[in-house]
């Protein structure tokens, strides 16, 4: 199957949307065949595959399809189409260049289709066009940003006029964002970073200002706090944004995704009213919890490493590998954090950090 | 420890460290299973070897180069802890008690099992009390001398925390292997894949690069299998020990790297991390190996070798070598030029003699304070 044929699948499933059934025998086919692309295609993954003794004729079923550790997202370029028809590249956050993943895209339809088809369904929820506030800067702002992107995309999508972006090169408008929010009179969805909240929450507790927003109003929240902001659990976040916005926590919800996926994870807190932890798989991704030491899958409810196959991931490598820890639920998966750095190794640890980035 | 006499001292010092060579050591047997960090079978063999040449004669030797002049000791010594390798946790707590001080242990959070074991077993050999185990509070509070091992964060930690005390640190190091010509790969791939082994690289003495002479051409990356095999052989007798989900993930991690880079080879075990050759035919050094990770590095000449090591500078600890042949002489040269502090043959890079200037620094003298005795004004003129 050419990667024409598999998009046009792929794109057909996902505008079936989130409900549409998670039909194993379609997602086999399907990551086989984009496997296969992918392989063929795609040198630096021939590689990786290549000491993993694997290949197409020898991998069966979507599960021996060889993942990547984020990590080589940095360390190679990881697509299937040559540089010069590239259109897109996002890169995650870091503090150079070459400590960034990259994801390498030829084009956005799929991104796009994914992207849409579930903020639409776990933020939205078929209501009316909402008014979008962003935490977060515009993709102008941060071209490489694929957060950005994905707030920029679906607010132009699902909101009632253009987005309002608070943060840019100059910092966060704390001033302009709080004012915005204070005069909402219609629902809206305010939507950011972990520790960008954690900021608009001090800046209103310092000002000793509780807001109420409108009924209908919803949170979206996303990411670690890396230390950009004092740290919170997740309920304490939440819990803190209702008190704050007077938003309540059962329309505030989380969002996991990166830079190297295509597609994102969402709590179905707002379709069903009812707060989870559980994130909810698209039918076109599959989400393994694995033993770190035998790669082999957990037992439900047992802790692992979370391994995403993502077949909106055409142009690049469908099967990623994370650090984040997480398991598996009856309704998705649980995310249960990063893994902690590797435990200090005696006395060569140091110098390990010292030669680590070569 | 200062009511003994330099011969009783070392009399029971030895008679503790008998305990533990003794065949069939039971205190052996408890460590092996006890500790945790590693296999039974790596425990075994790295503490049999490691103390080895830590006779009574050696200790005897070390007392009187060091001890020659009529020095201050101090009464206590806080001995800060790290890592998980028996053998440097004995020298550890060993050497300030040769010195004659007592020992306030502050046991590290890898291995609380290792100098408890050695506790009591000096306390059956007549030391009962020269090791109290304690938290880092008291060690400090009490000990006019802070010997500190660990990364140098912790070192800096631990020094700001002992103001006018004497302060002896150890920080962080690595170590690797130079292999020459003048050996058969199999040979030099059999000690290296001991080396490796034991302690499973986890310790400063692990060769963390095999930099090998590429002569004739083709050689390093023949070496590099054959250390594939040695290492799968080395697993089924030397089994390494469990690691933490995080040591799997990079493990796994680094080898994706490898991989990925086009010009070098990669072997690994299957289906587990147990070990891995990671061979790059030349060019800057990758990041080290550790936990049975090798990196096999190929090398032109004497040049480039003398100048990866320079690049590992201030933080090369030992170089374990073969194969040089007249050669040798030059490694010892290049060892020293680049700050090393040890060369030994391969093979036994996990087994320091006792009195090995650790980090380049004479064992127990920057503990003491030493009293210069000149003649009298009348007899100096």
């Amino acid at each position: 199957m050419k990667r024409a044929n598999i998009e046009e699948c792929v794109l057909a499933w996902i505008a079936e949307g989130v409900d549409a059934p998670a039909d194993e025998k379609r997602f086999d086919e399907l990551a086989l065949a984009l496997f296969r692309h992918q392989y063929e295609h795609g040198e630096a993954y021939q590689r990786l595959c290549a000491a993993e003794n694997r290949n197409p004729s020898n991998v069966e079923h979507w599960t021996e399809i060889p993942s990547v550790p984020t990590g080589a997202f940095k360390r190679a370029r990881l697509a299937t189409f040559p540089v010069e028809r590239e259109v897109r590249t996002f890169r995650s956050s870091g503090s150079s260049s070459a400590e960034r993943g990259e994801l390498h895209l030829d084009t956005l339809e799929l991104y796009d289709a994914s992207l849409l088809a579930t903020f639409g369904a776990y933020i939205c929820c078929a209501s009316d066009p909402l008014r979008f506030l962003v935490l977060a800067p515009s993709s102008r702002d941060a071209p490489e940003s694929s957060l950005s992107y994905m707030f920029d995309r679906a607010g132009h999508e699902f909101g009632r006029g253009a987005p309002s972006f608070y943060i840019d090169a100059g910092g966060w408008d704390a001033e302009q964002t709080i004012a915005d929010l204070e005069k909402l009179a219609e629902p809206a969805a305010v939507v950011g970073t972990a520790f960008s909240f954690v900021h608009l929450l001090d800046e209103l507790a310092s000002r000793e200002i509780r807001l109420a927003l409108p009924e209908g109003s919803r949170v979206m929240e996303t990411g670690g706090f890396k230390g950009r902001s004092r740290e919170l659990s997740r309920a304490e976040l939440h819990a803190s944004i209702e008190a704050g916005l007077g938003v309540p926590v059962s329309r505030i919800v989380n969002q996991y995704g990166m830079c190297e996926l295509a597609s994102q994870f969402y709590e179905a807190t707002l379709r069903t009213g009812e707060p989870t932890h559980a994130k909810s798989v698209p039918p076109w991704v599959r989400t393994r919890v694995l033993d770190p030491a035998t790669f082999t899958d957990v037992s439900p409810g047992e802790t692992g490493v979370l391994v995403h196959y993502d077949l909106a991931n055409t142009g690049s490598v469908l099967a990623v590998q994370t650090s984040d820890l997480g398991r598996r639920l009856d309704s998705g998966f649980e995310m249960l954090g990063r893994l902690a750095g590797a435990e200090e190794r005696g006395c060569s640890i140091a110098a390990d950090a010292l030669l680590g980035s070569r | 420890m200062r009511e003994f006499a330099a011969a009783e001292k070392i009399d029971r010092l030895d008679r503790a460290l008998s305990l533990w060579r003794a065949p069939k050591s039971p205190w052996l047997a408890r460590l092996a299973e006890r500790h945790g960090g590693f296999s039974p079978e790596v425990v075994s063999l790295g503490v049999t070897r490691g103390l080895e040449g830590w006779t009574r004669d050696s200790l005897e030797r070390l007392h009187e180069r060091e001890l020659d002049r009529p020095c201050w000791v101090p009464a206590e010594t806080a001995v800060w802890l790290a890592g998980s390798v028996p053998t440097a946790t004995f020298a550890a707590l060993l050497l300030p008690l040769l010195a004659g001080s007592a020992v306030l242990a502050k046991p590290s959070s890898a291995d609380p099992v290792t100098p408890e074991l050695f506790t009591d077993s000096l306390a059956e050999a007549g030391l009962a009390g020269a090791v109290r185990i304690c938290g880092e509070d008291e060690a400090l509070r009490e000990a006019d001398c802070v010997v500190a091992y660990g990364n140098d964060a912790t070192i800096e930690a631990v020094r700001r925390r002992a103001p006018a005390r004497v302060f002896v640190g150890y920080g962080h190091k690595l170590s690797l292997a130079a292999i020459g010509p003048e050996v058969s790969v199999e040979q030099a791939a059999r000690d290296l894949a001991l080396d490796l082994a034991l302690w499973d690289g986890r310790g400063c003495l692990s060769p963390a690069y095999a930099l090998v002479l590429d002569e004739p051409a083709g050689r390093a990356e023949s070496l590099a299998g054959a250390l594939a095999q040695s290492l799968e052989h080395t697993q089924e007798v030397l089994p390494r020990g469990a690691l933490a989900p995080a040591e799997e993930l990079e493990i796994r991690e680094r080898r994706s790297f490898a991989a990925l880079r086009p010009d070098g080879l990669l072997f690994m075990s299957g289906n587990s991390t147990a070990w891995t050759v990671a061979y790059d035919p030349s060019g800057p050094l990758p990041s080290p190996g550790a936990l049975r990770f090798a990196r096999v590095v190929g090398v032109r000449n004497l040049a480039e070798l003398a100048e990866r090591c320079r690049e590992l500078q201030p933080t090369l600890s030992s170089i374990g070598h073969c194969g040089w042949g007249e050669r040798e002489a030059e490694i010892a040269t290049i060892a020293a030029s680049s700050g090393a502090s040890r060369v030994c043959a391969l093979g036994r890079m996990q087994l320091p003699p006792i009195d090995w200037n650790h980090d380049g620094m004479s064992p127990l003298r920057p503990m003491l304070r030493f009293t210069d005795i000149e003649g009298s004004e009348s007899k100096a003129r």
